[in-house]
């Protein structure tokens, strides 16, 4: 494919995987619609996470602390400290509260950028993993602002849009729903919706970034530093801007993330909300975008299926043999989570070994083969 | 090709036009209620800081399958989902949640941690889900249950317990200089400020008292600053692992307190690990309270309960210890669900579920220590508010005075 055709074919994929999203809802169970949006969620972190280390070749074991600052932004610009002996009122409707995310985390962002250019490598990765590391201690300590280990919450708070849903019928546990717009929505549609609009924005937004000039000095960054200050791009500039706007991404994903949790404390986001990114990227493929969502889908249901929630409806009735699934030589594991201590993760483990395998590029790694294929295939038939 | 495309719109058309009436049309019975079963759910630490505390959800899960054999309750079986939420309310929102719109449980169970059932306890209450025996002492369970009428906790409060140890070292001790380890929560908190009340004006009081958050590592630097406060009374509010860390650094540090326990990590398992095969002198003497029959002691060898209870152990947990105590936790709560179950009659509801955990009368439960009785009533909403003082000595517990009981709470 030219790249002309290369572009446009893009923009078909796009705008039908938008359309996909759009009708989605229609189709799965109203629940359902929430684990979606937080897949939503995780491909806005993803992006971000990637725009640094897959493009820019810094690598962040830290980017669970940064959504904590989006999400813990969010929380109190809805909740106030008030309530904490803190100085902020309550009153922000949620969806206001995402730019703001945004910005704070990008701003911290930015000043991490700053003492990240001395260094490189691994021990930017161990300088952006203390900071995860200090995270939760940090929200504790400023107890009168963020609550402390107990937390905030923000569940039927009139600031979260949808609180005032009421079920119709006798059951109170069925699906909600509420008018916004003329529109009528159940909770976890409009949450659905909320958050893969900007998770498109977002997308979008990446490709614009890296598809010029900034994407060009960025990429130039990562292949080598030395290369490219010796063509004038200015790594100063470049590393704290890309760990900015990637901050800014995990900002928002994080605000996301305390809407739909509803409640943010300090285990929100934990060391291993930071691991789970990078290996989302890892699987979605570094230095690539589409291949993202298939790494949000990962790392929204791999820990689920892992532990035998939803096995049922991926695997086949004879490897689960009532509360056991027997994987051929590794032998039987207890699922639905009864009494396999350390089950889960073995199964992720394994899952996450064989992929790497099959996939050593990621998912992006695959449709970037299959592309030049097809390429390749065009080329040699026109001889 | 549009052919067979507007063939594929009628399909998708016809087969929403079948489904989706389904989906919405109610039946008679609450969800998680079907002629073969009852669905109940709920989370509980699988991994992660309290993973120790999963034996819980399969002690009860044990005695659910054993009644099932029976032919369940009312010829339903019941279901229980447990969910792994690694002790983080965080996780425990969205499990529940899930439990809940997906799986449609009935009601959610027996969910461990007070900060995460607190973290729940507003969406339950407002969806109308009964949260069944929260697996949690927090006073508020029962306290605030006019404002959270969805909720109800089962064992003694810590503010009944925290005021017992207060009373007991006021009595044992003169003057004693008291300091205390808790977990910086509302559980840490409920026990530090009864036991402050218990201590009253007999001249005996806290001297230090140091928090540790449940996601550190270790709780050596606030068992130095305890004992630097020169107190002789060591009040251990603490979960198994950091429980099991304060005797190891106590002892290293040469302190010699006469220790007391709380009862979520006063079991004999966990004093035979505190004290280092024998090394450490420093759990000997230990104070502690419970209502649960310890398996180890051999006064209930012979007792029926605790045979019921290997039995059913081996039988539904293969592999399963039966020396550690928060199975017989499991299984006493078990009994407790399956007994109020069983008072639903045939139509089981969620409303006639909570009405009838509000007039609980229940005297036998042969997994909990005799003279202990579940009792709930008009203005009285704590299920257990007894208990037992027991004084760790050479390798078993040994009760110390007769069963307490907590009027307030």
């Amino acid at each position: 494919m030219t790249p002309r055709e290369q572009r446009i074919f893009g923009f078909v994929v796009f705008a039908a995987f938008a359309v996909f999203v759009l009708v989605l809802p229609q189709f799965i169970s109203d629940f359902r619609a929430r684990d979606y949006a937080y897949v939503g969620i995780y491909l806005i972190a993803l992006l971000g996470l990637n725009i640094l280390t897959g493009y820019t070749g810094q690598i962040s074991l830290g980017h669970g602390a940064f959504m904590a600052i989006g999400g813990y932004t969010t929380a109190i610009l809805m909740a106030g400290n008030e309530q904490f002996g803190g100085p902020i009122p309550s009153g922000v409707q949620d969806i206001w509260t995402l730019p703001v995310a945004g910005l704070v985390a990008g701003l911290v962002g930015l000043a991490f950028g700053l003492p990240a250019l001395r260094l490189s490598g691994l021990y930017l990765a161990l300088a952006t993993f203390a900071v995860a590391v200090a995270m939760p201690s940090t929200v504790k300590r400023f107890e009168e602002y963020t609550g402390g280990g107990q937390g905030i919450q923000l569940f039927g708070l009139p600031e979260l849009t949808g609180s005032n849903a009421v079920a119709s019928g006798e059951d109170f546990s069925a699906p909600a729903t509420f008018e916004l717009l003329g529109l009528t929505f159940t909770q976890n549609d409009w949450m659905y919706y909320l958050a893969w609009s900007i998770a498109l924005v977002a997308f979008a937004g990446a490709w614009l970034i890296l598809r010029g000039r900034t994407g060009r000095a960025f990429r130039a960054v990562r292949d080598s530093e030395t290369a490219a200050v010796s063509s004038g791009v200015s790594l100063a500039r470049y590393k704290t801007l890309a760990f900015g706007i990637s901050a800014a991404y995990a900002g928002v994903a994080g605000g996301l993330f305390a809407i739909a949790s509803a409640f943010v404390n300090p285990d929100t986001f934990p060391i291993a909300l930071s691991i789970f990114l990078l290996v989302g990227i890892v699987v979605g493929g570094l230095g690539g975008l589409s291949g993202l969502v298939v790494g949000a889908i990962f790392v929204a249901f791999l820990p689920l299926w892992a532990q035998g929630q939803d096995l049922g409806s991926v695997l086949p009735d004879s490897v689960i043999q009532g509360d056991t699934i027997s994987i051929p030589i590794l032998g039987d594991f207890l699922f639905k989570g009864t009494s396999a201590p350390g089950g889960p993760a073995i199964v992720y483990g394994i899952v996450l070994i064989l992929l790497m395998f099959v996939l050593p590029n990621g998912v992006g790694g695959l449709f970037r083969r299959i592309g030049q294929l097809i390429t390749n295939r065009r080329y040699s038939r026109a001889k | 090709m549009t052919r067979r495309r507007s063939v594929v719109l009628a399909a998708i058309g016809a087969a929403l036009a079948v489904t989706l009436p389904a989906a919405f049309a109610g039946s008679a019975a609450d969800p998680g209620i079907s002629p073969t079963s009852i669905v109940i759910g709920g989370t509980s630490p699988l991994t992660g800081p309290a993973a120790s505390y999963a034996s819980v959800a399969r002690g009860a899960n044990a005695y659910f399958q054993f009644v099932n054999s029976r032919g369940g309750v009312d010829k339903r079986k019941i279901e229980y989902r447990i969910v792994d939420d690694a002790y983080n309310p965080a996780q425990t929102v969205q499990a529940v949640r899930r439990l809940v719109e997906q799986d449609r449980v009935f009601a959610v169970f027996n969910t461990l941690g007070t900060e995460s059932n607190l973290a729940i306890r507003d969406y339950l209450n407002q969806v109308r889900v009964p949260q069944l025996f929260v697996a949690s002492g927090a006073t508020t369970w029962g306290r605030d249950a006019a404002k959270y009428p969805w909720t109800i906790g089962f064992q003694p409060s810590y503010a009944a317990e925290g005021l017992v140890y207060g009373q007991y070292i006021a009595r044992a001790r003169k003057k004693a200089k008291v300091a205390v380890l808790f977990q910086n929560d509302d559980y840490g908190k409920d026990l530090l400020a009864s036991l402050k009340l218990g201590l009253g004006r007999s001249g005996s009081k806290v001297v230090a008292a140091e928090p540790y958050q449940v996601t550190s590592s270790d709780v050596g630097s606030q068992v130095a600053k305890l004992k630097a406060s020169g107190a002789n009374v060591f009040c251990i509010f603490a979960t198994p692992t950091f429980a099991i860390q304060a005797y190891v650094f106590a002892n290293r540090l040469g302190w010699k307190p006469l220790v007391v326990l709380n009862a979520v990590s006063g079991t004999s398992n966990i004093m035979v690990l505190a004290s280092e095969g024998g090394k450490n002198k420093l759990v000997e003497g230990t104070i502690t309270t419970t209502v649960l029959k310890d398996p180890t002691d051999p006064r209930w060898h012979n007792d029926a309960g605790m045979k019921q209870y290997r039995a059913l152990l081996a039988r539904y947990a293969k592999g399963a210890n039966p020396n550690d105590v928060y199975h017989v936790y499991g299984m006493a709560v078990g009994y407790e669900t399956v007994s109020l179950l069983r008072r639903l009659g045939a139509n089981p509801t969620r409303t006639a579920l909570m009405s009838r955990a509000r007039s609980i009368s229940s005297a036998k439960n042969p997994f909990l220590l005799p003279g202990v009785s579940v009792k709930t009533g008009k203005g009285d909403n704590f299920p257990i508010q007894q208990g037992q003082l027991q004084r760790w000595t050479k390798g078993r517990f040994v009760p110390v005075g007769g069963l307490w009981a907590s009027k307030r709470n």
